[in-house]
């Protein structure tokens, strides 16, 4: 019933496209930390009518589960695109899309909000006291913010984004649905390719739990040494 | 864009709503039971046990719950196999409740350890020598102070479960988004946008609803009583110096 020489086999044509899927998920978390950083921003200087758009949109993606996002992106994007091509009048044919940045697009913005939270906490958790001393120092607010602020707001924020990247790892086994292969997907294809699906899901768990005890222990590790550093 | 097209298949998307609900409230329910039971066995520390909960607490927390519902979908019949009992025909719906229960059992347990631990060593210390039973102990002491700090993780939870839910339909249960293929199939696959647009809507609401709910009851936690009654307190405090000071002046004119 269970073979440990297909489960074998099987964790070696997966382990093909780890790379794949750390980089994709990696680009994801770096564009979603961006747009939080955006959205942080928005929210701290509270802009007119682009704060209470955020407010609505942030409920949305809350309440929205990710596979319904992921195929409503999948079918609204083209004809997104196709619209606004279409008023800048570029050639563009929607059809050729490629899945992957439907992807990237959709779990970006998906946790963009997410992270924004974690920026604005990890910004608002630096105390008034260590400004004001940066000032009477007489740090120009530049030097202020890249000197003081980032790197204690780069501790605060670190566990959480590295939680966050393995949030994205494991949702990114929803792109399989919409046909961009990760390790879910693999394990598919290997599974559909022997007739043993079980072996071949084992084996991505397998391999999922080793990125997951990898990412707790550089969480750990280096947490603790950003922490010694500055203090 | 074709909102009579949505208003359309709204009734036909809603009426798998039960099937999703019973998915829901069964994992929801069995999950905290299984949940309380593993907290429990890992803050009492046996030797030979914990590390097995440890090991099982990090394969939950690291694996999607898509490949968690696919091992169990595909697992369970061959473990049954293995057990001589024959259960080839295991349901969808089953596995899937089966799937969402030890993923959360897992899960609320990391929201409702900490919590314990956060209360104090001098409570318990305090509650032993008043002479509480455990029992009366664990009633009036742990739990008030356990739910203001684990409820919010709790809400969290329930949103996190209404998303695991839709993913269902990959093993064939006909729930919203099974039901929305169905439509789409029937239906040539034109208006796909309005299809997953309704769902999402259907989605949003069920849970801003259970936001409320959660809510209302993070209400009845002491802390939110205490709140209230310092609010209150100050008003009245307010209030009354308002009342005297204008008495002051009345009485200077």
């Amino acid at each position: 019933m269970f073979d440990f020489k297909v489960l074998l086999e099987s964790i070696i044509d997966i382990a093909t496209v780890v790379p794949k899927t750390l980089a994709l998920a990696i680009f994801i978390l770096l564009l979603s930390l961006l747009m939080g950083a955006i959205i942080a921003l928005i929210q701290q200087f509270k802009v007119p009518l682009f704060s209470q758009i955020i407010k609505v949109l942030q409920s949305f993606l809350r309440g929205t589960p990710n596979v319904v996002l992921l195929f409503l992106m999948y079918y609204a994007l083209p004809e997104i695109l196709t619209f606004f091509t279409g008023i800048l009048g570029i050639e563009f044919d929607a059809n050729s899309l490629n899945p992957v940045i439907t992807a990237i697009l959709t779990f970006s913005i998906s946790y963009s909000v997410f992270q924004s939270e974690i920026i604005r906490g990890s910004f608002l958790s630096i105390e008034k006291g260590q400004i004001e001393a940066a000032q009477s120092l007489g740090f120009s607010s530049w030097q202020t913010f890249r000197r003081v602020i980032v790197p204690q707001a780069l501790v605060e924020a670190f566990p959480d984004i590295i939680n966050s990247l393995m949030v994205i790892i494991k949702a990114l086994s929803l792109a399989y649905l919409i046909t961009v292969v990760d390790i879910l997907g693999q394990a598919k294809m290997v599974g559909a390719l022997s007739y043993r699906y079980l072996e071949a899901f084992i084996g991505a768990a397998l391999i999922y739990w080793l990125i997951g005890i990898l990412l707790t222990f550089i969480s750990n590790r280096f947490e603790l040494k950003l922490r010694r550093g500055f203090h | 864009m074709d909102i009579g097209y949505m208003i359309e298949i709204f009734p036909k998307l809603i009426s798998t709503l039960p099937i999703t609900l019973s998915i829901i409230l069964t994992s929801a329910i069995l999950g905290l039971i299984l949940s309380i039971v593993i907290t429990a066995l890992r803050i009492k520390k046996i030797k030979f046990l914990s590390p097995i909960l440890e090991a099982y607490i990090s394969f939950m927390r690291s694996i999607p719950i898509l490949l968690l519902l696919f091992i169990v979908y595909y697992g369970l019949p061959v473990f049954f196999s293995l057990l001589n009992l024959d259960i080839n025909d295991l349901s969808a719906i089953v596995s899937a409740m089966i799937t969402l229960i030890i993923f959360n059992g897992a899960y609320l347990s990391e929201i409702l350890r900490p919590a314990y631990l956060a209360i104090e060593k001098g409570q318990h210390e305090a509650a032993n020598s008043l002479g509480y039973t455990p029992f009366a102990k664990f009633r009036k002491i742990v739990i008030p102070q356990m739910a203001p700090i684990a409820l919010p993780g709790l809400g969290n939870a329930i949103i996190y479960l209404i998303h695991d839910t839709s993913l269902v339909f990959t093993i064939g249960v006909v729930d919203i988004l099974g039901k929305a293929n169905l439509i789409l199939a029937s239906s040539y696959g034109e208006n796909k946008v309005e299809v997953y647009l309704t769902i999402a809507i259907i989605y949003w609401v069920l849970c801003l609803l259970s936001d409320r709910f959660i809510k209302l009851y993070e209400n009845h936690t002491y802390l939110r009583k205490i709140e209230k009654r310092r609010s209150f307190s100050s008003k009245n405090l307010l209030k009354k110096q308002k009342i005297e000071k204008g008495n002051i002046q009345s009485s200077s004119d």
